[in-house]
């Protein structure tokens, strides 16, 4: 069975990825959706999901160190390049809240009095939407391995999209290029890009295009939030045709459409943008 | 005094609201969205300077390694991995933690200098400051250490600082809040804008950073405030939903600078805490 996965990414936040993915969820006969924005997860607060099961994330171990047994030598301070021991002032050592588990400070440790122990950095959840099923996550505020759980989380929606026979997966991609647009990238056919018209949508779609190129992937267009300066309409056009890109729908500035999401509607919703949703639908599966 | 701006949610408007101060006090303004960094548009600083940053990353000997494996068993990251005789990095997973470097019995990992991205320094004439822009190479994953490295280097002798932070709710954002004295939190007051802020909120309150909540694009402050005063906040300025503020703004303006409204509002909404 081959599964179809399609990543919903912009480069800049608020461009309107989640509200453009929970329309275009909704026109899949049977569909996993994964919430890959996981430190601020708002696709379940249009979708409505039914939860069916969560679980602790626990993403990347973090050193322990046993003061009673620590001979105070320090050598886990000089190998540490996370900052994250401190001293007490007197012999001791503590891990403080910059760990990221590398275990360096264990494997020099001349005591072994140092171990790894297990810790939760977020919570995964996987919900029943009306067509199909929906895997999201809350990251702990202020955690790391962001990019680790997505990942996580992206395992989990195949082994749910085998497990159910179901041949589609929607991501709705993190904002940025770094390590959590990555992470939501790898393994997806086809990247559609949600372009703010807007100085900065359209910056941030340029480097978006950019870490595109280098994973090879294909990526659709869809310009939001436009029609006000037909000046940067004209660059916003030639940057996508130059990224090799396709724009395939336009949404204007629409003041009513903040207004209908508040209510938790979705373009779907609105008579003149329904058909715009349903031709991306379209093209997306062609 | 040092203000950074955060939102959780992308596009509340922190760039917008950051330009603005930073125009209103005269102060220098720090992209540290490093992965998608935009305030140049508005402050349009000139006179470039610009300093790479690097990072120690390891590099592998290929002729002192023997590719007994241990690396890629010891490596809690994954980055390292072994094909038929030869050992990989994929640097996007690697910490730089010196780990590998250390297990290494044949002494053939070594640290070196990489580059991970530039911060851009320019004069802008419209603030009278500087824009320094954190500028992160594409398909980088070190975003983080690139803005430590940047706060490592704030200066704070010309006057206040406005550092423009990330979206998100992560260790990037916490790298973003850690130096502020005064945190601004920019809230779009929707289901989505509202959710988001609730886990920045998380981060301030437990490093117990002062706050001032600015409500941008709004349609309806009430669900907002029923829920800030809860927690014992205020909304401090509130800016509309506006297709006059948003042309603007197409056009590369200050938003402070274009509208007096919006200065007044987030002059008055900061002056208790800074001294303009």
């Amino acid at each position: 069975m081959s599964i179809h996965q399609v990543a919903v990414m912009s480069g800049k936040g608020g461009a309107g990825k989640t509200s453009f993915t929970a329309a275009l969820l909704k026109l899949f006969p049977e569909v996993v959706a994964v919430d890959a924005d996981v430190n601020a997860s708002n696709l379940p607060i249009l979708l409505g999901p039914e939860q069916l099961s969560k679980a602790d994330y626990f993403g990347m171990d973090v050193a322990e160190i046993d003061r009673q047994s620590c001979s105070g030598c320090g050598k886990c301070v000089e190998i540490c390049a996370f900052e994250a021991i401190d001293h007490d002032g007197e012999k001791h050592f503590t891990v403080n809240d910059e760990c990221e588990g590398c275990a360096a400070c264990a494997w020099v440790c001349p005591q072994k009095v140092i171990s790894l122990v297990p810790h939760c950095s977020g919570r995964k959840y996987v919900s029943k939407i009306e067509n199909g099923f929906m895997v999201h996550a809350d990251l702990v505020p202020g955690e790391d391995n962001s990019g680790k759980l997505i990942a996580s989380i992206r395992e989990d929606a195949r082994a749910l999209a085998e497990e159910k026979q179901l041949t589609s997966i929607v991501i709705d991609g993190p904002p940025g290029t770094s390590c959590q647009a990555i992470s939501s990238l790898t393994g997806v056919q086809l990247v559609l890009a949600v372009l703010e018209e807007s100085l900065s949508g359209l910056s941030d779609y340029k480097r978006l295009a950019q870490l595109l190129e280098k994973f090879r992937l294909p990526h659709l267009v869809v310009v939001n939030k436009g029609g006000l300066n037909a000046e940067l309409g004209a660059r916003v056009d030639a940057a996508v045709i130059e990224h090799g890109g396709k724009i395939i729908a336009r949404i204007p500035f629409d003041p009513e459409i903040p207004q209908s999401l508040a209510r938790r509607e979705t373009l779907l919703d609105m008579p003149e943008y329904r058909p715009v949703v349903e031709e991306v639908f379209r093209q997306i599966q062609a | 005094m040092i203000i950074s701006v955060v939102s959780g949610k992308g596009g509340a408007g922190k760039t917008t609201i950051a330009t603005s101060l930073a125009y209103i006090l005269k102060a220098d303004y720090y992209d540290l969205d490093v992965d998608a960094p935009n305030g140049e548009y508005f402050l349009q600083p000139q006179d470039w300077q610009s300093r790479r940053v690097h990072q120690l990353q390891p590099v592998i000997d290929k002729d002192a390694c023997t590719a007994c494996g241990l690396c890629t068993h010891e490596c809690r990251f994954h980055a390292l991995y072994k094909i038929l005789d030869t050992i990989y990095l994929t640097d996007t997973l690697c910490h730089s933690c010196n780990l590998c470097q250390e297990v290494c019995p044949e002494g053939a990992i070594s640290y070196q200098q990489m580059s991970i991205g530039e911060v851009r320094t320019g004069l802008s004439e419209r603030t009278a400051a500087r824009a320094i822009i954190g500028d992160l190479t594409i398909g980088s994953t070190r975003g983080t250490a690139l803005i430590q490295d940047i706060v490592r280097n704030l200066d704070t002798t010309t006057g206040h600082v406005i550092i423009d932070g990330p979206p998100g709710n992560s260790c990037a954002a916490v790298a973003a809040i850690k130096p502020a004295e005064l945190v601004v939190l920019v809230v779009e007051p929707t289901p989505f804008g509202i959710h988001d802020m609730l886990q920045t909120m998380e981060i301030v309150e437990g490093m117990q950073k002062p706050v001032v909540v600015v409500a941008n694009k709004s349609q309806d402050d009430a669900p907002l405030q029923a829920i800030l005063e809860k927690r014992g906040y205020a909304i401090s300025a509130s800016i509309p939903l506006n297709s006059d503020y948003h042309r603007l703004l197409l056009d590369g303006e200050i938003l402070s600078q274009a509208s007096q409204h919006v200065h007044d509002v987030l002059q008055q909404a900061i002056s208790t805490e800074v001294a303009i």
